[in-house]
């Protein structure tokens, strides 16, 4: 397969994120909730005007990094999620009969929710710039490094699970058993060191922590010892990187494995009495 | 010549050996055979349920069959997906478009889907638009398109890298009458113009006279196949409906002369291969026994329905004389 398919998928990716206007602005709106509500809520209640972290620094500035992630986490996750919405209303049908391997479909579909994912990250990074909220020892590269590697770990995961997923009827049950208490166990909103054990142990686990972990290294918190990284730079580019690999090459097992895609192309075909 | 030879298989479109679909304990298609030359018109007519669209899928490389072989342009479809796929263009029973692009925007993401230039695919979508009436539609969501239009854009998208061989799911199912006779030119136009391969499944039976060559399917087997105008004359002369109350007397009294009835509520049918006179004395014989007897020519729709009342009592030993009718190998 060359190029011209892989770039055929993205681009359709990036007509819908930016034709779907709601997508993009519940995009922009949702971390912000986050940093103003519950970023504000919770220093006001720790530390009045910005004691939370017992070390001056402020709660809002520790969730940065977790606002910026979910932007990604959230909008790769729906984008490959997505997949699922093509299976069922026809998209789906013009790849499958396309002249390329099937997993070459997992492939562009992951890369097309990773940009997907990035482009929104981008928009919501301007909007933190704008707000004051970047702070000044920020590495650009390492941002870049974490901006890509989050996107591309938080869409293998989505297309994982839409390669596993058959409808959308439980899409509900996706979002609070999947996307929340990976938002949730990551890091994002406490960090890691911190939580009782068994939570800790979790956040471990999940991937998703790493992309937050990386972030954090990219927009640190200055002088702060507890709102300080977790893990190694080298260990989360590891996590991310290997995890996403092992995602996408699961997914594209699974979904090139035409056994897998039968049933659905039976369900399809029978709902219509043939 | 249904023996296998390399040189026949790389010049038929379509050849299928013992092709079989197993679900679970439902043979959805049995050990099809079927040759379908370049260029042909051909159609599979079935109810359904027949096994029409799993043989679809199967020469489409979606579903893998279970047993059997079958070669699209000489490519095996178990073994050369790939190559199938670029072979061949299939439009489904259900729309295969993005509703939120436009009509250029989704031939010009099917286009690249199949690895066309730009520039290329922006000459064959206008092309395209303007065969199927849709030029002044071009820009607009697909959304907003009737379900006719709808389906000729479908058929647009899936010509668009000029496939040897074209699939045709029913193409024309829920359309009415305008919008189907409009996809049936378009299709005409369309082979007139490319002279591909297409290979259709319908039943709607009055689409299929058009078909060059056709095939019944019943349970998935080809039950009867051939010409359109072959298999009508070979049903008989004439069909003969008579409208009684006592059908099944009727129907076995008649049945040494005429051969077996198709029964269809209050009224029975028969083949008829006789003249006038036979006829005139006929309805003298029972006139105050029936409601009306009538005749006329034999169309397609009752070979279907011969096809699907007589192989059905294939299953059943009692009535196997009427089996001469219908099975072809």
């Amino acid at each position: 397969m060359t190029y011209r398919p892989i770039l055929a998928v993205i681009e359709r990716e990036i007509v819908r994120l930016f034709r779907q206007k709601s997508r993009l602005l519940s995009a922009m709106v949702r971390p912000m909730i986050w940093l103003f509500v519950i970023g504000a809520g919770f220093d006001a209640m720790l530390g009045q005007g910005g004691g939370s972290g017992g070390d001056g620094a402020s709660y809002q500035y520790f969730l940065v990094p977790g606002v910026l992630g979910m932007s990604m986490l959230f909008g790769a996750m729906l984008a490959a999620l997505a997949t699922v919405y093509d299976k069922e209303s026809g998209v789906m049908r013009m790849l499958v009969v396309a002249p390329f391997e099937h997993y070459w479909i997992v492939v562009a579909k992951t890369l097309s929710a990773a940009i997907a994912a990035a482009i929104q990250a981008v928009l919501v990074l301007i909007l933190l710039a704008l707000l004051g909220y970047l702070s000044k020892d920020l590495s650009p590269p390492l941002l870049v490094a974490g901006i890509a590697a989050t996107s591309l770990a938080s869409a293998s995961t989505g297309m994982l699970i839409a390669a596993c997923t058959k409808t959308l009827d439980n899409f509900a049950v996706m979002m609070n058993l999947v996307i929340f208490p990976m938002f949730f166990l990551s890091g994002s909103l406490y960090p890691i060191q911190h939580l009782p054990d068994a939570l800790r142990i979790v956040a471990m686990i999940n991937p998703y922590s790493y992309g937050v972990d990386l972030l954090k290294h990219a927009l640190p918190v200055s002088g702060s010892v507890n709102f300080s990284t977790d893990f190694s730079l080298g260990l989360n580019l590891a996590v991310l990187l290997g995890f996403s690999a092992l995602a996408t090459a699961i997914a594209c097992a699974r979904f090139s494995r035409e056994t897998a895609y039968e049933p659905l192309i039976h369900m399809l075909s029978r709902k219509r009495g043939e | 010549m249904m023996r296998d030879s390399p040189a026949l298989a790389t010049a038929l479109a379509i050849r299928a050996r013992e092709l079989t679909k197993r679900y679970g304990d439902m043979l959805a298609v049995d050990h099809l055979n079927l040759d379908v030359h370049a260029g042909e018109f051909f159609g599979l007519l079935g109810p359904n349920g027949s096994g029409k669209t799993s043989t679809i899928h199967m020469l489409s490389t979606l579903i893998r069959p279970t047993g059997g072989t079958a070669h699209i342009a000489g490519h095996d479809v178990s073994n050369d997906g790939v190559k199938v796929r670029a072979a061949i263009g299939v439009v489904f029973q259900e729309s295969a478009l993005d509703r939120n692009l436009s009509a250029a925007e989704n031939l010009r993401f099917a286009g690249l889907l199949y690895d066309l230039p730009r520039a290329e695919i922006k000459r064959r979508s206008d092309e395209l638009l303007a065969l199927f009436g849709l030029t002044d539609r071009r820009d607009k969501p697909v959304a907003s398109f009737s379900g006719g239009m709808r389906r000729a854009l479908d058929i647009a998208r899936g010509v668009i890298h000029r496939p040897q061989v074209l699939f045709l799911d029913e193409p024309t199912i829920g359309l009415d009458l305008p919008n189907r006779k409009k996809i049936w030119r378009f299709i005409e136009n369309l082979r007139a113009e490319t002279g591909m391969t297409v290979f259709l499944t319908t039943h709607y039976l009055e689409e299929a006279s058009e078909c060059d060559r056709v095939a019944f399917i019943k349970s998935g087997r080809i039950v009867q196949s051939g010409p359109p105008h072959e298999l009508v004359r070979r049903l008989g002369a004439f069909v003969i409906e008579i409208e009684a109350d006592d059908t099944d007397r009727i129907a076995a009294e008649l049945a040494p002369r005429l051969g077996h009835a198709m029964m269809d509520g209050e009224r029975i049918c028969f083949r008829f291969n006789g003249d006038a006179a036979q006829l005139a004395a006929l309805q003298t014989e029972f006139a105050d026994r029936i409601g009306a007897l009538r005749w006329r020519k034999p169309n397609l729709n009752d070979v279907f329905l011969w096809v699907n009342e007589t192989s059905a009592d294939c299953e059943s030993p009692a009535h196997t004389p009427s089996r001469d009718a219908t099975l072809q190998r």
